[in-house]
């Protein structure tokens, strides 16, 4: 299956979200990255119906996904960024009415619901009212869901989101299980989070996609420009303030090791590093209100 | 469908605010039908009184001295035999009460002083072939009934109101985004909708009438509402029909009021993003009626009281000319309900398919 944007433009009023995006997804792992406002959320809810593009369209293998309609939600599966819930209902009641929703029949619908639910970790909490949950523990009932109809489709706004390490370590482990021959696009705060997982990355930015494929490709685009440099730690402050720095390292010598991306060697002595995915972040986001 | 309907129904019956405000409704008509038994009070003229029971059993035992079709033969007999003690306290004979036959015999046929006012049955009720008896239970019931369902729909209100605008706080993500979110899911929730409103209707009316079954007997139930005490709106009703055709009346107005303000509220609750608006709108749109300036004399007062609030106040609607026989006008109510439910339930059903999260 092929799911295409072409020329695909959401407005609000004056506010341009999503600009004449054109981009071919296939079976992967997509990693959607890009600065707050940059039209992730609203490029994804194109993607799974909740709103309607301002001009283009969006083609399943070809075919309009609205007109599509039920046909195409049933193979798609979403993880909202903020999605409510009701509170009175259990975790298990609330899969079930999901799934009621998705089509799937009764005993099914159980079955599925309890496996899901043992995979995000939450099997002990079924009867539990969500109300009572944390916000990790909604956010894995909300990965459930996302995945009760087996969708080939899977898009995650921002899944990792209130999870601590060990549970990012299983959702990863979840989605990777789960990807083969399936269109995953995800959204996270957490670069390291799709650099483990995805395969192509798609970086956002004014509605745009500014860079697209895998990560070491994409990443190459920024080779000699980032660089690693020891300075006194006393100095850190105004190296900071003057410098485009993506991480550092304190050492015990009263020295500090920093990462810096430029176009130049910020110091004597820098030597050049290979690129990461951060490093790309800041390097187009640097001043932007960053996620 | 029929799992999407029964999870609908299970998400409105599971909030503390349905559950809370159907117990008060329930506990209303409790309240309301045992403080009127409770403050009956009734004289025979011949040493026995009483009230609650005591009171129901003096009436019922005057009521069947003279049940029946009433004659001329009757009233005479009723004026000789339940003379009302004269005004030792400066009352006039006609104003002291003594059981609901005296002040319905009273009423039309005594002057001021008790005596026979010279009217005949035929003067007041034409060819009308009258049957008295004890309808005092059922009339008692029928206007508390009135009341509880003028509150009630507020309820159902309260209930609807967030039936579609309740998923608009962030839920509406993931039902739009399902396969049935914006086909059967849509369907299902109107459907909830008004089985929820029908439901609870339903035990309402079945809560008072039982109750009244068990206060006052099953009496009266064949007997006209013309022959009963003045103090009763439904005397207002000027056609010859029995307590049971009135509540049978009463009922289906019950349930054609609360589709319609289910038609309405459904609406609301489609094209508003907030609950509260949706509520607040809904609300004013099911009591405006009341507040336009149409004089029951208008014929626009005609269309006016076809609206959902005239249908629990049902004595309005049920005072409009009769249409012939048995059938009341009040007969229009069904397809007013049933446009009113059309509208919201195509409205909202569009309106939430169409829904685009923000």
């Amino acid at each position: 299956m092929e799911l295409s944007a072409v020329n695909l433009t959401k407005r609000y009023g004056s506010k341009t979200a999503v600009n004449r995006l054109n981009v071919t997804l296939t079976n992967g792992v997509y990693g959607l990255l890009g600065a707050n406002g940059a039209g992730k959320t609203t490029f994804m809810r194109l993607l799974c119906t909740v709103q309607r593009p301002t001009s283009g369209k969006i083609d399943l293998d070809g075919k309009n996904i609205w007109k599509l309609g039920e046909r195409y939600r049933d193979v798609l599966g979403y993880l909202p960024q903020h999605f409510g819930y009701y509170p009175d209902f259990t975790a298990l009641g609330f899969l079930l009415y999901v799934a009621a929703l998705k089509g799937l029949d009764d005993r099914k619908a159980k079955k599925v619901s309890n496996k899901l639910l043992e995979e995000v970790g939450l099997s002990g909490e079924s009867r539990r009212k969500i109300k009572t949950f944390s916000g990790g523990m909604k956010q894995r009932l909300g990965i459930a869901q996302a995945m009760l109809n087996d969708p080939y489709i899977l898009i995650l706004d921002e899944p990792t989101a209130g999870l601590d390490p060990k549970e990012r370590v299983r959702f990863r482990n979840l989605i990777s299980a789960y990807s083969k021959d399936r269109i995953v696009i995800l959204s996270t705060h957490i670069v390291s989070d799709i650099e483990f997982i995805a395969e192509k990355i798609m970086m956002m930015k004014d509605g745009e996609i500014i860079h697209f494929g895998r990560p070491h490709e994409i990443t190459s685009g920024i080779d000699g420009c980032v660089w690693e440099c020891s300075v006194p730690t006393s100095r850190v402050e105004q190296y900071t303030a003057s410098l485009n720095i993506s991480n550092l390292r304190n050492e015990e010598n009263g020295r500090t090791v920093l990462r810096v991306i430029a176009d130049q060697p910020p110091v004597a002595g820098a030597v050049k590093v290979q690129p990461n995915l951060e490093d790309l972040f800041l390097y187009y986001f640097k001043g932007e209100d960053e996620q | 469908m029929k799992k999407l309907i029964w999870l609908e129904l299970r998400k409105i019956f599971s909030k503390r605010l349905t559950q809370f405000a159907l117990a008060v409704g329930l506990l209303l008509s409790a309240l309301l039908a045992f403080s009127t038994w409770q403050n009956k009070y009734a004289s025979d003229g011949a040493g026995n009184e009483g009230t609650g029971r005591t009171a129901v059993e003096i009436d019922k035992a005057v009521a069947a001295r003279y049940s029946g079709i009433l004659t001329d033969e009757k009233v005479q007999q009723m004026i000789a035999e339940i003379v009302p003690e004269s005004g030792e306290n400066g009352l006039n004979a006609i104003y002291l009460y003594q059981n609901t036959i005296q002040s319905a015999v009273s009423a039309r046929f005594s002057d001021i002083n008790g005596n026979w006012n010279g009217l005949r049955v035929s003067d007041l009720f034409g060819d009308e072939s009258i049957k008295i008896g004890y309808v005092d239970g059922w009339l008692s019931t029928s206007r508390n009934m009135t009341s509880i369902l003028v509150a009630f729909s507020f309820f159902i209100i309260m209930m609807i109101a967030p039936v579609f605008c309740g998923e608009y706080s962030g839920v509406d993500n993931i039902i739009l985004s399902s396969k049935y979110g914006r086909t059967k899911c849509a369907e299902a929730k109107v459907i909830a909708g008004i089985m929820a409103a029908l439901i609870t209707t339903a035990i309402v009316l079945a809560v008072n009438l039982l109750m009244a079954l068990a206060f006052y007997g099953s009496e009266g139930l064949d007997c006209s509402i013309l022959f009963a005490q003045l103090t009763y709106i439904e005397g207002g009703i000027p056609f010859n029909i029995t307590c049971g055709t009135l509540l049978v009346y009463q009922s289906v107005l019950a349930v054609t009021g609360t589709i319609g303000v289910t038609g309405i509220t459904l609406l609301f609750s489609a094209a508003c993003k907030n609950q509260m608006i949706a509520l607040v709108a809904s609300v004013a749109v099911y009591a405006l009626p009341l507040l336009l300036p149409v004089a029951e004399t208008s014929a626009l007062f005609r269309l006016v009281v076809l609206l959902p609030i005239y249908h629990a106040q049902f004595v309005s609607l049920m005072s409009v000319a009769q249409m012939s026989g048995i059938l009341l006008y009040a007969i229009w109510a069904v397809p007013a309900a049933l446009i009113l439910i059309a509208a919201g339930s195509i409205f909202s059903r569009r309106v939430f398919a169409g829904h685009q999260v923000s």
